[in-house]
C-alpha cells in the first residue's frame, strides 16, 4: 500500500494535450474516483500511474518516491481493465496466480494466496476453466482477484464495471466497495459513471479537458459544485442554467419577465448587487412546481411527465429547457414556480466560476 | 529490483537485437542485390575477385536471355520468347480458373454445412501437401494416354489442381470475414442467395480475390516439377527452360541471374498489387476467423 | 392460418433446395479436377506399385505382390533418403521457426518504413526455387563464390559447399532457409499483432519481464497460426524437390537426394515405374499420415478458446 501523489503532471500526445498540469495526493488506503466524460484525461492519468504512458512532465511518486522511469512491471500496482484482459489460454487459477508467477513467488506462498482469494472471490468453481467459458461479469470478478493477489501499492480500476451487464453490475459495485474497505489498499478508479462515483469513492476527482475541475468528498461535489460543468455534470437530471438580468429590485430570469426578489424569493443582497453578470443554477430538485396561492413566480408550464411514483414538469426559459417537481396536489390545477433558495447556486456567467458571497464586488 | 542495472542489461539486450537483426537483414538482400549486379555483369567481372562492387553494366545477359542483340546467333541464347508466352497462357489461364473454381467452393465452405465437410476441407488441403514427384509419375503415364503430354492446356490442368486447393482456403477464410447479416437481409428482401452471392457477397470479396489469385499467380509462375516432368520441347515453361540451359552446357551465370530478374519481374508486379491483402492471403485466412 | 404456414414451408424447401443446388454446384467444379487430378492418380499408383513395369514398355506389366516394398524396404540406399530428407527437414523447420519467430516479434509493432520492409523481406519467396537453388550454387562456388570470399576476408577458411555432403546439407538448408524464413516472419508478425494490446499491459502491469511476456503470453497466445506455419514448413521442405535440382543435382554423388528426388530418378531416369510407384505410395502415406496427426493436434489446439 502506499500513498500516491501526482506533481504538475503534464501528458501531451503529439500536441494534444491529454491532461494538463494535474497534481494531486491520493492517501494511504484513500479509494479515489477520477469522473468525467470521455476524453477528459481520466484514463489516460490512470494509465500514467500505471506506468503504461509516460509523463511529458511532471512527476509521479509513491510513497514519495519518483517513479517516473519504472516500467509498469517494477511499479507494484494492480490494475484492472475495461475491456475484459484475462489470458485466454490460460485456466482461471493460472490467470490468478500469473503475477505471483511472474515475480517468482514460492509455491507455497502461491498456493496459501490462491486460496484466499478464491474464498474471497467465491471462484471455486471456477477455477479450471478458461476465461472463454465465463460470462463477461465472472471474468471481471477474476481479473480483481488477478489484481488483488499480490497486495499491490496500488490498485488502478480503468472502468471495470462498464463492460458488464446492468444488474451484475449493481453486485459488482457492492462488493468491490466492500472488498476495498476489507483490504484498506490505496485504489484509483476511473469511470464516467457518476453513480458508480458517488457510490464508491472516498473522494471524487472531477476532470475535464485534462484538468482537475473539482476534488471532494461524493455529497459535496454535488451539493457544492466550483463551476457550471461541474454542477451539470454531476447530478440527474441535470442542473438548471438561466441566465439572469438585473431588473428593479431583484433578477429577472433570461427573457422570460419574470424577476426574482430578495424579499420574496430569497436571493442573496449580494447578488442582487453583483457587479459582473450571473448565471442561476439550480438542481430540477429545488425547482418546484406548487399550488396557486404558495409563494413562486409565475412561469409557463411546458410540459407534465411521470417517473415512477414522482412527476416532473419542465419550463423554458429562452432557449433552455428547465426541470422541476411537479409538488401540486391535483395534476391538472394552474400552478406557480417556486425555486428553494437554500438551491440557487450562482456563476460568473462570463467564466462559468462559482460566484460565491464573499467574492461579490 | 535495481533499475539501474536492469536499464544496463536492457541495453546490452538490445544492441544483441539490432545486430541480429541486421546479419539476418544482409543474410535476406544480400543474395537479391548480388543476383541483380551479377545479371548486370560482364563475363569477365563475373570472376574477379576480390568481387566487383563497381562495373560497366553489361546487358549481354539478358540479351542471351532474350535472344536479342550481339547475343542473337550465339550457341548458349536461351531465346525465351516461346517459353515465356507458355509461362503466361498456362499460370495466368490456371490462376484465373483455379480461383474462379476456388472462390465458388470457398463459399460454401464458409456459409453451408454439409455432410463430410471437414473431411472435404482436409481433402482440399492435403491437396497442397502432395508431393509433385508422387503424382507425377503417374501424370507422366496418364499425359501421354490422353495426349496432353508437352501441351499447354495439361499444364493448365496442372496448374489449376496445384492451386485449386489453396484458393478455397484463403477465399474460405475472406467470405467468413463477411457477415452472415449480409445475405439474410437479401434472402429477407425476397432476393434469391445465388443474386446474394453474386451482387453482395463477391464485391465485398474483391481484395481477397486479388490476393488468392496473386498468390496462385506467384505458385503456377514459379512451379517447375509439373513443368519440367511434363514438357519436353513445345510447351516448355520459363523455369524449365532456365534449368534446361543451365544443364546444357557450361552453366552461363550471367545468363541464369539475367533470367532470374526476369523471372521475379511479373511476381514483383503482382505482389505490389495486392500488398494490402497479402497478411490475409498469406495467412490462408486462419487469422480472420477470430 | 394453414395458407400461410404452407406458404412458408414451400419457401423453406424452396430455400433449402436451392441451399443444396449450390452446394452442388458450387463444389462439383473443384472436387471434379481434384478427384481426377488426386484421387485416380493415387489409386493407379497403389496399382501399378504392386507390378514390375516401365512406361518405357507399357505392354508389359509382371504382377509381383509385395516385392517392390519388400526391395524397397531393405534397400539401405532408401534409408539414407530418408534419414538424409530427415536432417534437412529439421534443420531447415528449426531454423526457420527460430529465426522466423525472433524477426517476427521484432517487427510486429508499427514503425515507419514497415511496408518497405516487408516487401524486402518477402523477395526470396517470389523466386522460383529453380532460380534459388541457382543462385546460391553460384554463391556458394568453392572457387570464386561470393559466401567464400567473405569468409575468408574474414579469416576463415574456405568450404567446398558443394562438394561434401555435410556441407551441401547445410548449404541447402541455408538455401531454403533464406527463401522461406520470410513466410514464417509474416505468420509470426500476423499471429503477434492479432494479440489485443490490453492483453501485453495486462501482463506488463502483473510484473512480467519482456522475457517472461514473451514465453507465457506472446508465444502461446499465437501458438495455433505458429503451428500451421510449422505444419507447412515441414511438409514442403520434406517434399523439396526443385531446389536440389538446381543446387547440388542431388550430388556429390547422390547423398543430397531427397526422397522425393529419388522418386523423379526412379520414374524418370530409370523408368522403374512399379518400384517408383511403390516410393512414391510411401512417401504419399508418411506426408499424409504426419499431416493428418498436425491437423488434428492444431484442431485440439484452436479449440481451446
Amino acid at each position: 500500500m502506499a500513498e500516491i501523489a501526482l506533481r504538475n503532471l503534464t501528458i501531451d500526445f503529439s500536441g494534444f494535450k491529454a491532461v494538463d498540469d494535474v497534481s494531486l495526493t491520493v492517501k494511504n488506503g484513500e479509494f479515489v474516483v477520477y469522473l468525467g466524460p470521455s476524453g477528459c484525461g481520466k484514463t489516460t492519468t490512470l494509465r500514467c500511474i500505471a506506468g503504461l504512458v509516460k509523463a511529458t512532465s511532471g512527476d509521479v511518486l509513491f510513497d514519495g518516491q519518483r517513479v517516473n522511469e519504472l516500467s509498469a512491471s517494477q511499479r507494484n500496482i494492480a490494475m484492472v481493465f475495461q475491456f475484459v484482459s484475462l489470458y485466454p489460454h490460460l485456466r482461471i487459477r493460472e490467470n490468478i496466480v500469473f503475477p505471483l508467477k511472474a515475480r517468482g513467488v514460492a509455491a507455497s506462498e502461491i498456493r496459501r494466496k490462491l486460496d484466499w482469494v478464491t474464498d474471497v472471490f467465491k471462484l471455486g468453481d471456477e477455477l479450471d476453466r478458461y476465461p472463454s467459458a465465463l460470462p463477461p461479469g465472472a471474468r471481471q470478478k477474476v481479473a480483481l482477484a488477478r489484481a488483488v493477489i499480490r497486495d499491490p501499492a496500488v490498485l488502478l480500476l480503468d472502468e471495470p464495471l462498464s463492460a458488464i451487464d446492468e444488474q451484475f453490475r449493481e453486485e459488482m459495485r457492492w462488493e468491490l466497495g466492500h472488498l476495498q474497505r476489507q483490504l484498506g489498499v490505496t485504489t484509483i478508479y476511473v469511470t464516467h459513471d457518476q453513480r458508480e462515483a458517488m457510490s464508491l469513492a472516498d473522494r471524487i476527482v472531477l476532470m475535464n479537458d485534462g484538468r482537475i475541475v473539482q476534488v471532494s468528498e461524493p455529497d459535496r461535489i454535488f451539493f457544492d459544485p466550483v463551476d457550471v460543468f461541474a454542477g451539470q455534470f454531476i447530478g440527474s437530471p441535470s442542473m438548471n442554467l438561466i441566465d439572469l438580468a438585473p431588473a428593479d429590485g431583484g433578477l429577472r430570469l433570461g427573457d422570460s419577465g419574470v424577476t426574482l426578489t430578495a424579499s420574496d424569493d430569497g436571493i442573496p443582497g449580494w447578488a442582487l448587487s453583483s457587479s459582473r453578470p450571473l448565471k442561476l443554477g439550480v438542481r430540477p430538485l429545488n425547482v418546484h412546481l406548487v399550488d396557486e396561492g404558495e409563494p413562486g413566480v409565475p412561469l409557463a408550464v411546458d410540459d407534465v411527465f411521470s417517473v415512477g411514483r414522482e412527476r416532473f414538469f419542465s419550463f423554458r426559459i429562452g432557449d433552455a429547457v428547465c426541470q422541476g417537481v411537479d409538488k401540486r396536489r391535483a395534476p391538472g390545477a394552474p400552478g406557480r414556480v417556486h425555486f428553494a433558495p437554500e438551491g440557487l447556486l450562482f456563476f460568473d456567467a462570463a467564466t462559468g466560476r462559482r460566484v460565491r458571497a464573499g467574492d461579490a464586488a | 529490483m535495481n533499475p539501474t542495472r536492469t536499464s544496463a542489461m536492457d541495453r546490452a539486450g538490445r544492441w544483441l537485437v539490432l545486430g541480429l537483426l541486421v546479419a539476418y537483414t544482409f543474410y535476406n538482400v544480400g543474395p537479391i542485390v548480388w543476383l541483380v549486379l551479377s545479371s548486370l555483369k560482364s563475363r569477365m567481372d563475373l570472376f574477379t575477385m576480390p568481387p566487383k562492387i563497381f562495373f560497366t553494366p553489361d546487358l549481354t545477359g539478358y540479351q542471351s536471355v532474350f535472344g536479342v542483340g550481339v547475343a542473337k546467333d550465339s550457341a548458349a541464347a536461351i531465346g525465351v520468347f516461346d517459353s515465356l508466352i507458355n509461362s503466361i497462357v498456362v499460370s495466368v489461364s490456371g490462376t484465373a480458373l483455379a480461383v474462379f473454381f476456388g472462390t465458388l467452393a470457398g463459399y460454401v465452405c464458409s456459409r453451408f454445412n454439409f455432410i463430410g465437410k471437414g473431411d472435404f476441407m482436409f481433402f482440399v488441403l492435403s491437396t497442397r501437401m502432395l508431393p509433385p514427384v508422387a503424382v507425377l509419375v503417374f501424370y507422366h503415364l496418364m499425359f501421354a494416354r490422353l495426349g496432353l503430354a508437352d501441351t499447354r492446356f495439361g499444364l493448365v490442368l496442372v496448374s489449376i489442381f496445384a492451386n485449386v486447393g489453396l484458393a478455397t482456403w484463403i477465399m474460405k477464410g475472406f467470405f467468413d470475414g463477411v457477415p452472415k447479416e449480409v445475405e439474410q437481409i437479401a434472402v429477407v428482401n425476397g432476393y434469391t442467395r445465388m443474386y446474394a452471392f453474386l451482387r453482395l457477397v463477391l464485391p465485398m470479396v474483391k481484395g481477397g480475390i486479388a490476393a488468392t489469385a496473386g498468390f496462385c499467380f506467384i505458385f503456377a509462375w514459379n512451379e517447375f516439377a509439373f513443368s519440367s516432368i511434363l514438357t519436353t520441347t513445345q510447351a516448355k515453361t520459363l523455369p524449365v527452360k532456365i534449368s534446361a540451359a543451365a544443364g546444357s552446357t557450361g552453366i552461363e551465370w550471367t545468363q541464369i541471374c539475367a533470367a532470374g530478374v526476369v523471372l521475379i519481374v511479373p511476381v514483383l508486379i503482382f505482389f505490389y498489387l495486392i500488398r494490402r491483402h497479402l497478411l490475409m492471403g498469406m495467412t490462408f485466412g486462419v487469422l480472420g476467423r477470430r | 392460418m394453414t395458407a400461410i404456414s404452407h406458404e412458408r414451408r414451400q419457401a423453406e424447401l424452396r430455400k433449402r433446395s436451392s441451399g443444396r443446388l449450390m452446394i452442388f454446384g458450387f463444389l462439383s467444379p473443384t472436387l471434379a479436377i481434384l478427384l481426377f487430378m488426386v484421387a485416380y492418380p493415387i489409386f493407379s499408383l497403389v496399382y501399378y506399385s504392386f507390378f514390375n513395369f516401365s512406361a518405357l514398355r507399357q505392354g508389359a506389366m509382371k504382377p509381383m505382390g509385395l516385392k517392390n516394398y519388400k526391395f524397397l524396404l531393405s534397400d539401405p540406399e532408401l534409408w539414407e533418403r530418408f534419414v538424409f530428407t530427415g536432417k534437412f527437414v529439421f534443420i531447415c523447420v528449426a531454423l526457420q521457426m527460430l529465426i522466423g519467430i525472433f524477426v517476427g516479434y521484432q517487427l510486429h509493432k508499427n514503425f515507419r518504413g514497415r511496408d518497405l520492409v516487408f516487401t524486402l523481406l518477402m523477395m526470396p519467396m517470389m523466386l522460383s526455387p529453380i532460380v534459388v537453388g541457382f543462385l546460391w550454387r553460384y554463391m556458394l562456388n568453392s572457387e570464386w563464390g561470393i559466401v567464400n570470399f567473405l569468409l575468408h576476408s574474414v579469416g576463415l577458411p574456405k568450404v567446398d559447399w558443394l562438394g561434401q555432403t555435410n556441407a551441401a546439407l547445410w548449404a541447402a538448408a541455408a538455401a531454403d532457409t533464406w527463401m522461406w524464413t520470410p513466410f514464417i516472419v509474416l505468420l509470426a508478425t500476423a499471429a503477434f499483432r492479432g494479440i489485443p494490446e490490453t492483453i501485453h499491459e495486462a501482463a506488463e502491469v502483473d510484473g512480467a519481464s519482456p522475457a517472461y511476456k514473451f514465453f507465457r503470453i506472446t508465444l502461446p497466445m499465437s501458438a495455433p497460426v505458429l503451428f500451421i506455419a510449422l505444419i507447412l514448413r515441414l511438409i514442403d521442405s520434406f517434399k523439396q524437390y526443385d531446389l536440389f535440382v538446381a543446387l547440388t543435382g542431388g550430388g556429390p554423388g547422390s547423398s543430397t537426394e531427397t526422397v522425393s528426388f529419388s522418386v523423379a530418378k526412379t520414374a524418370f531416369s530409370y523408368f522403374y515405374t512399379g518400384e517408383a510407384s511403390a516410393l512414391a505410395v510411401i512417401l504419399l502415406v508418411i506426408i499424409i499420415g504426419l499431416s493428418m496427426i498436425l491437423v488434428r493436434h492444431l484442431q485440439k489446439m484452436s479449440e481451446r478458446y
